[in-house]
């Protein structure tokens, strides 16, 4: 569950101050696609940091998992960004002169996993993205698409609870984009992990639970499961019955047909 | 981010920039180089020097004198002073000398044996078995705590003195002799007899002695009286000694007993000012008492000891003097390749800008990312000194033999000695200095901003 309440983030001194995020409010269930659409400079890429814990704005509340992550100390969030959240970027971000094998080792190596427990698990990441055989090969040696999804095994392998993915097929061709949105809403059906999509590609954005309109910093509509905000926090709780059911529904139908899933949402 | 794991990026990172890595590297390899050679410059001059006087000295052996300034260290007076008679002015240096009291203290002291004084004996001439030829030579006491090499004869262990009639004749004297047709080769010189002849200082006897004569003896024997008086004394020649790398002196001098030479220099001196006066006296030290406790006890009544140590102080002083000019050109080679490691590792942030982003993004700490840096830097350092010192040994052992054949040291000498723990401690230090050096770079990559550094334009 993450609750997103009166978020402002302004940049700028005095005079030439610019409101990247106006007031913002949302909340988004456990194990949601969310999509946040906006054009170039809407604030959606400024509101991911500040989901993330990467960005503080001046006044509002991040709620995660019961904790208001603007509130925690610069370790704390960098403890749970390392625990709690995946990244994916537009570019890749992979490390060329790295074997596939210590790309992926990164977020453990930040988080202290042990070393015995880290190579199954980056084993069992690169696997679940088809990287199986290219354990040992430089990422330099990789395709784009490839890379991406050495980008996605490096987010999945802490079994983080959010993966944010900035633009994830910006740069890639339909085919292997198609690929990478797959592997992406698969994983986010059979981990019940909450995967945040920030794009101005609507047909992508489409395939989302949820759809977050952002534009001048504010939010424009918001479309798919919830239509408003949570205003009452009773009403979470309440929420939560149903939710849980849902994820069962959908562990049931695996990776469906992202169309046939919403729809089925959509009659709750 | 656990230690090891910020070494082992670190490494890799080094590893993925081989280029940059070897030539920042080789910026304190030049340092390490310089600063490897001189530790085992030092340490080989050091320890030739102790072989020196170690083989040469008695450890227990004291050397001492009634002037500070001999063995003082602060240079030698030259300046105006009250005149005393027990000093003597040589090459215009006065010197304060021992007298026979002082000796006799010296032999009555119960942690003192073999106490000598330094004679000075002097003779006009000296001939070598039947020839007439007449030579002049130096005359000294030798010392049986030095030990010189032998070219024929041979000569009593280090601690006996030679007999009073016997002499060892050093082996430069051979060609001259030689050549005087007194010999025919060196060893014919063994037990050849060496007459040597003393000449008295003239006398001024006073009138009274002169009235004295006269009454007895009439005009001749105040002729006599006046005339200098000549005495000669015999030897055979013991040994001829040879020059050698471990001997601390070579002699150029004829050396003969300590009972001899005081007969000789007592005979010269005789009726002068300088008759038992000394310029210093040599002493053991016996057994089980350190020589610094008695060179203390002696400074008390005004007579000044420089013992086996001391002489090892002052070569040492010298060689560390010497050794402390190249390693300061070793660590200004180091101050230039610190300036290196900065510049390199500042364009390696820059470079890096979004590996860095990426890491703060996925929570690593910005000390975390300040330490890969500093580690980088770290084995820059260690690199650095490996190849330095790595260079340094293998140019010094392959230098070694050619250096001893230059400096005419005797075989098996080395003048390079390279250590372990002198070179493992500069390589550390190395590390150390350059992860200082990396601190700037680091501190920059630490502070970058995540959101700044994945921003993609």
């Amino acid at each position: 569950m993450i609750e997103v309440k009166n978020v402002t983030k302004t940049y700028g001194k005095k005079h030439s101050t610019f409101k990247a995020l106006d007031d913002v409010s949302f909340s988004i269930p456990e194990g949601a696609s969310v999509a946040i659409v906006g054009k170039s400079g809407s604030g959606k890429s400024t509101l991911m940091h500040a989901m993330s814990g990467l960005d503080r704005p001046e006044s509002g509340e991040v709620i995660i998992d019961g904790t208001n992550i603007l509130k925690l100390k610069s370790k704390a969030v960098d403890r749970f960004r390392s625990e709690k959240i995946g990244f994916i970027f537009q570019a890749f971000f992979v490390q060329a002169n790295e074997t596939c094998y210590d790309n992926v080792a990164l977020p453990l190596e930040i988080a202290r996993v042990s070393g015995t427990a880290r190579k199954a698990q980056i084993v069992d990441a690169l696997n679940i993205v088809e990287l199986g055989d290219k354990v040992r090969q430089k990422a330099r040696n990789l395709s784009g698409g490839q890379k991406q999804r050495l980008a996605i095994a490096r987010a999945i392998v802490n079994k983080p609870s959010i993966i944010f993915a900035d633009e994830p097929t910006g740069n890639l061709d339909s085919t292997t984009g198609e690929k990478v949105e797959d592997l992406l809403f698969g994983l986010n059906k059979q981990n019940g992990s909450t995967l945040i999509i920030v794009t101005h590609d609507a047909d992508l954005a489409s395939k989302c639970d949820m759809q977050i309109y952002v534009k001048d910093g504010k939010i424009d509509r918001i479309e798919g499961e919830q239509a408003a905000p949570v205003e009452e926090p009773e009403e979470v709780v309440v929420e939560k019955g149903p939710q849980d059911s849902r994820e069962d529904s959908r562990h049931l139908k695996g990776v469906s047909r992202i169309g046939g899933d919403k729809e089925s949402e959509e009659e709750e | 981010m656990k230690t090891t794991d910020i070494i082992r990026r670190a490494a890799r990172s080094l590893a993925n920039a081989k280029a940059r890595t070897i030539l920042t590297s080789l910026a304190i390899g030049v340092g390490a180089f310089t600063i490897t050679v001189s530790l085992a410059a030092g340490q080989g001059a050091r320890e030739y020097a102790n072989n020196l006087i170690n083989s040469n000295v008695n450890p227990q052996s004291l050397f001492v004198v009634a002037d500070e300034s001999i063995v003082g260290g602060g240079g030698l007076q030259s300046s105006i002073r009250v005149y005393d008679p027990d000093t003597t002015t040589t090459q215009g240096i006065t010197v304060k000398q021992m007298t026979q009291e002082d000796i006799d203290m010296l032999a009555d002291r119960d942690d003192l044996t073999n106490v000598m004084p330094i004679y000075q004996p002097s003779v006009q001439f000296m001939t070598f078995g039947d020839s007439t030829t007449r030579f002049v030579a130096d005359v000294s006491t030798y010392n049986a705590s030095i030990i010189s090499g032998v070219a024929y004869g041979n000569v009593p262990p280090q601690g006996e003195a030679i007999a009073a009639d016997e002499v060892v004749i050093p082996e430069s004297y051979v060609q001259t002799l030689i050549d005087n047709k007194v010999i025919k080769n060196g060893s014919e010189l063994v037990g050849k007899k060496v007459v040597m002849t003393a000449v008295q200082a003239t006398a001024s006897p006073t009138p009274e002695q002169i009235q004295a004569a006269f009454a007895t003896g009439g005009e001749t024997a105040v002729q006599s009286l006046l005339q200098p008086k000549t005495q000669t004394f015999s030897f055979k020649v013991r040994a001829v000694s040879a020059k050698s790398a471990e001997a601390l002196t070579s002699t150029m001098s004829v050396q003969i007993a300590p009972d001899a030479a005081r007969a000789i220099s007592e005979f010269t001196t005789q009726g002068t000012p300088q008759y038992q006066k000394y310029f210093g006296a040599t002493a053991i030290v016996k057994d089980g008492i350190d020589p610094v406790t008695v060179k203390e006890s002696l400074a008390k009544d005004n007579l000044y000891a420089q013992t086996a140590q001391d002489l090892q102080g002052v070569v040492f002083t010298v060689v560390n003097t010497l050794q402390g000019i190249v390693l300061g050109f070793g660590v200004i080679a180091l101050i230039a390749s610190v300036f290196g490691i900065i510049n390199t590792q500042y364009i390696s942030v820059l470079e890096r800008t979004r590996e860095i982003g990426l890491m703060k993004a996925l929570g690593m700490r910005g000390k975390s990312v300040s330490r890969l840096f500093q580690f980088e830097a770290a084995w820059i350092g260690f690199l650095g000194g490996i190849i330095g010192a790595g260079i340094a040994i293998v140019v010094g052992l392959l230098a070694n033999p050619w250096i001893t054949e230059m400096l005419g040291l005797s075989k098996g000498t080395s003048l390079l000695i390279f250590q372990p723990i002198p070179i493992a401690i500069m390589i550390i230090a190395l590390i150390i200095i350059a992860m200082l050096a990396g601190w700037f770079p680091a501190r920059k990559a630490a502070k970058l901003d995540p959101i700044e550094a994945l921003r993609t334009e």
